[in-house]
């Protein structure tokens, strides 16, 4: 019963979240990253990393949205790992700020 | 004013090897956070999936908060609030009363390490019940068989730092799911992968860790000395060992060679169940890709031969002279790193000569069969038998006893605690001072008490002072605080306590201990084992005293060991219960079940916990395609799963993550919880392994059958099977 990275991810990839994953679990490509269900050990140590609140737990996932089950596995066996903190996408600031979250300093 | 949130420096109290340096966050006498300090070298800033919600743990509402006594019948759980005067006054009556009619000895501490602080945990009854007189109880469910096979080989080795591990170029996980047991070591085996090192799984299992890993060797239960001897066998015919390390630091080459000849290598594939190729891959990169390590978890000992399989597998290090190599050797308990003043816990000189010793793994027989005098109090702290201790049935028939008084103190109303006749309220850790040694790394971490606990409940220590008090012990010893009693359980004065004094432990919360430099570290490139001999001890001269118990398992005591006999080399004995060594228990219970730890639990505890139970699911038996369609078994039904001393239910996970003859279900469950009343501990025996008086919980055999029609697959985990690792 792994996490996964959701909708709030597209358009901002700050993955604050990598840098403290004990299994790099983390996947992605140039828009956005995914979680490898069957690394991930559910430890929670990105979830307050996240400045978009884009990490949860599959099983607190209902309709729609529990589609990002299957797209965290599916993206995550064809992506490369990603270990190291990326430059988060040009529209992440104004995202962030969309999403009603506090800017960061 | 407005209220003020600070941080205080705490340590997480799990029977668990990472002993993780907490972060706690309190605002006006409230604890609102509990996280991992990023600081910590193996901690990183990361709990796990158990403890993460900690905060949430002590405002459970179902916490116990006052001393309660029995009103229902016994077992039924039903309690009243008394004052602690009253418990007190009832259990001083009682155990007076049982001292003065059959003796001290008819009462029995039952404890282990549900708390693993120094102050709380393992030893914190161990004292009183000494000087009260009690019958000692061996308490060895988790490690010591290992160990003292681990002891015989390589005396009292620190071993192989795990932050070491980074260094390391071949990497055994041997009968350890480190990603769900002891995950604050992967990252640095993740570390040692990205630098070319290669991962090796030995486990029936496909656990978690087994599909992470880069090769997952599936082994038959309770035959991996057979894979040792038949490896070293390899290693010493291909001339693959190290004739100047074995010459120098090992002893008894010439008869270990003879013994692992005794098993070539189609003997090892028909007993082990692996490939002869994978036998001869393996046996070559371990001697070749250094360096190498094996990281031994605590299952090896689970079976009748669990004390030599884990001496078997200590032998190979040294036959290949792995301990030459920063990152070579071998990681069991890293407990020898931390000087404790064990006999200053455990009070052995307070033992009256004479006394008897019960082992608490046979606690069912002993309650219903002890005599002379039959045991007639029970105090349980730290511990939940009914859920953790084998054989399960017999336990729970002895706590109906209703002659048998009954004393629990605990956080929870536990599936032990149902039967109390007294029931204690229990400090949880972030209301309670504590420091932690730890069996999974170096550093010593220190708890500072960071709120206040709630209603009446109390730390074990203070739980001890009050019952000394109550029974006229007027001993100093029990009026000493907290601080004091550490003072005098950790030898400050050790070389191992370079540096580290109390007040820098309460300080900085976490201290590393003076075992060298994990970059530079090799404790045994030169020998120096704390042997007889100084060497690695092939063949073993510590194994003529016969089997034992380190005292601090049995509170201190030296006297009544087991004794019995130890082979002086590594050796295979067959499983109580296989197809081989017990054809007429095959016949009617034709599969192995394995007992390994939940993933969301910590042993039974939090399975009281809903977020932890949605995650678990409800109880699983994993079991392969080709054992469940003969017994028209489907995905999610319900299946019972029993043998003469049991039973339990739980939905049928089928996959080949198991092997075909192998099933498994994940310990932790509370039974209460199950409609069965049961657990998976109701089907094992109360056997114990070769050595150290292990649980044997991985030798049981049984048989599995479809109960009903109704599925109950919409609360099983989603998936079936493991991914393959991306």
């Amino acid at each position: 019963m792994p996490h996964v990275v959701t909708e709030n991810c597209t358009g901002c990839r700050f993955t604050d979240c990598v840098t403290v994953c004990p299994v790099s679990c983390f996947h992605g490509d140039d828009d956005r990253i995914y979680i490898d269900p069957g690394a991930c050990i559910d430890c929670a140590a990105c979830v307050p990393l996240c400045p978009v609140h884009a990490i949860a737990e599959d099983m607190d996932l209902s309709g729609d949205r529990e589609e990002w089950i299957s797209v965290n596995a599916e993206m995550s066996r064809a992506l490369p790992v990603v270990r190291v903190k990326q430059a988060p996408l040009a529209s992440a600031s104004a995202r962030l700020e969309a999403l009603g979250r506090a800017s960061r300093e | 004013m407005p209220p003020v949130k600070k941080s205080v420096k705490g340590a997480c109290p799990q029977d668990c090897p990472d002993t993780c340096a907490f972060i706690y966050t309190v605002e006006d006498g409230r604890l609102l956070d509990v996280k991992g300090d990023p600081a910590h070298p193996v901690t990183q800033g990361r709990l796990c999936t158990k403890l993460n919600d900690f905060v949430n743990h002590h405002y459970n509402p179902n916490r116990i908060l006052y001393p309660m006594k029995r009103v229902g019948p016994k077992g039924s759980g039903e309690f009243e609030r008394i004052s602690w005067a009253e418990a007190l006054d009832t259990i001083r009556d009682k155990w007076t009363g049982i001292i003065n009619e059959v003796g001290s000895q008819a009462i029995m501490p039952c404890s282990y390490l549900g708390h693993e602080g120094i102050l709380n945990g393992l030893t914190v009854g161990d004292a009183f019940f000494n000087r009260l007189g009690s019958t000692v109880a061996e308490k060895t469910f988790c490690g010591v068989g290992r160990e003292v096979g681990t002891f015989l080989t390589v005396g009292d080795s620190t071993g192989v730092d795990p932050e070491s591990l980074v260094h390391s170029k071949y990497i055994v996980l041997w009968a350890v799911n480190t990603l769900s047991t002891n995950s604050h070591h992967w990252p640095f085996i993740d570390e040692a992968r990205r630098n070319g090192a290669k991962i090796v799984v030995i486990d029936p299992l496909r656990s978690r860790t087994a599909a992470q890993a880069d090769w997952h060797i599936s082994i038959r239960p309770g035959t991996d000395a057979v894979l040792a001897l038949g490896m070293m066998n390899i290693i010493i015919s291909e001339g693959l060992y190290d004739l100047d390390y074995v010459e120098r630091y090992t002893i008894g080459f010439e008869d270990l060679k003879a013994r692992a000849a005794e098993y070539p290598v189609s003997k090892v594939s028909a007993i082990t169940g692996i490939s002869e190729a994978d036998l001869l891959v393996l046996s070559r990169e371990y001697a070749t890709r250094a360096p190498a390590v094996i990281r031994l978890g605590v299952a090896i000992e689970r079976h009748r031969n669990g004390g030599q399989a884990a001496r078997a597998i200590n032998c190979l290090p040294a036959l290949i002279g792995a301990w030459r190599h920063v990152g070579g050797g071998y990681i069991g308990v890293t407990m020898a790193a931390f000087a404790i003043n064990w006999n200053a816990m455990t009070r052995p000189d307070w033992i009256r000569e004479g006394t008897r010793v019960f082992n608490l793994n046979n606690l069912g027989q002993v309650l219903l069969e002890a005599s002379e005098p039959p045991i007639k109090s029970v105090m349980v702290y730290n511990i939940n038998p009914v859920v953790q201790a084998p054989d399960q049935e017999r336990i729970k028939k002895g706590l109906l006893r209703e002659d048998l008084f009954l004393v629990v103190s605990d956080l929870f109303v536990t599936d032990t605690a149902k039967y109390a006749d007294i029931l204690l309220p229990a400090a949880m850790q972030a209301e309670q001072t504590d420091l932690m040694f730890s069996w999974g790394h170096f550093y010593w971490t220190f708890n500072h008490k960071a709120i206040e606990p709630p209603g009446e409940a109390v730390s074990n220590t203070q739980l001890f002072r009050l019952l000394a008090d109550a029974m006229g012990f007027d001993e100093a010893e029990w009026q000493r605080t907290d601080e004091e009693m550490l003072r005098d359980f950790v030898d400050w004065d050790s070389p191992l306590m370079a540096g580290i004094t109390l007040e820098s432990l309460k300080e900085r919360g976490y201290m590393r201990a003076a075992v060298g430099d994990k970059d530079t570290r090799v404790p045994h490139a030169e020998g120096g084992f704390t042997t007889p001999s100084g060497k690695c001890e092939f063949k073993s001269s510590l194994a003529a005293q016969g089997n034992f118990v380190p005292p601090p398992f049995r509170a201190g005591y030296e006297a009544f060991q087991d004794g019995s006999y130890i082979d002086p080399l590594p050796s295979y004995t067959p499983p109580f219960e296989s197809a081989d060594s017990a054809p007429d228990i095959a016949a009617r219970y034709p599969l192995n079940i394995i007992s390994p730890k939940a993933h969301s639990f910590l042993n039974s505890q939090y399975a009281n916990e809903m977020k932890q139970r949605r995650r678990e699911g409800r109880p699983v038996l994993i079991i392969h395609p080709e054992d469940a369609a003969p017994r028209g078994i489907s995905g999610g039904d319900t299946v019972k799963v029993f043998n003469d001393r049991g039973s339990f239910v739980g939905a049928a996970l089928i996959s080949e993550d198991t092997r075909q003859g192998v099933v498994a279900s994940y310990l932790g469950h509370w039974a209460s919880d199950s409609e069965s009343r049961s657990a998976v501990n109701s089907v094992s025996s109360d056997r114990t392994a070769n050595m150290g008086r292990a649980p044997t919980f991985s030798d049981n055999l049984v048989e599995v059958e479809k109960i009903a029609a109704a599925s109950i697959a919409a609360v099983a985990p989603r998936r079936t099977s493991l991914p393959e690792r991306v």
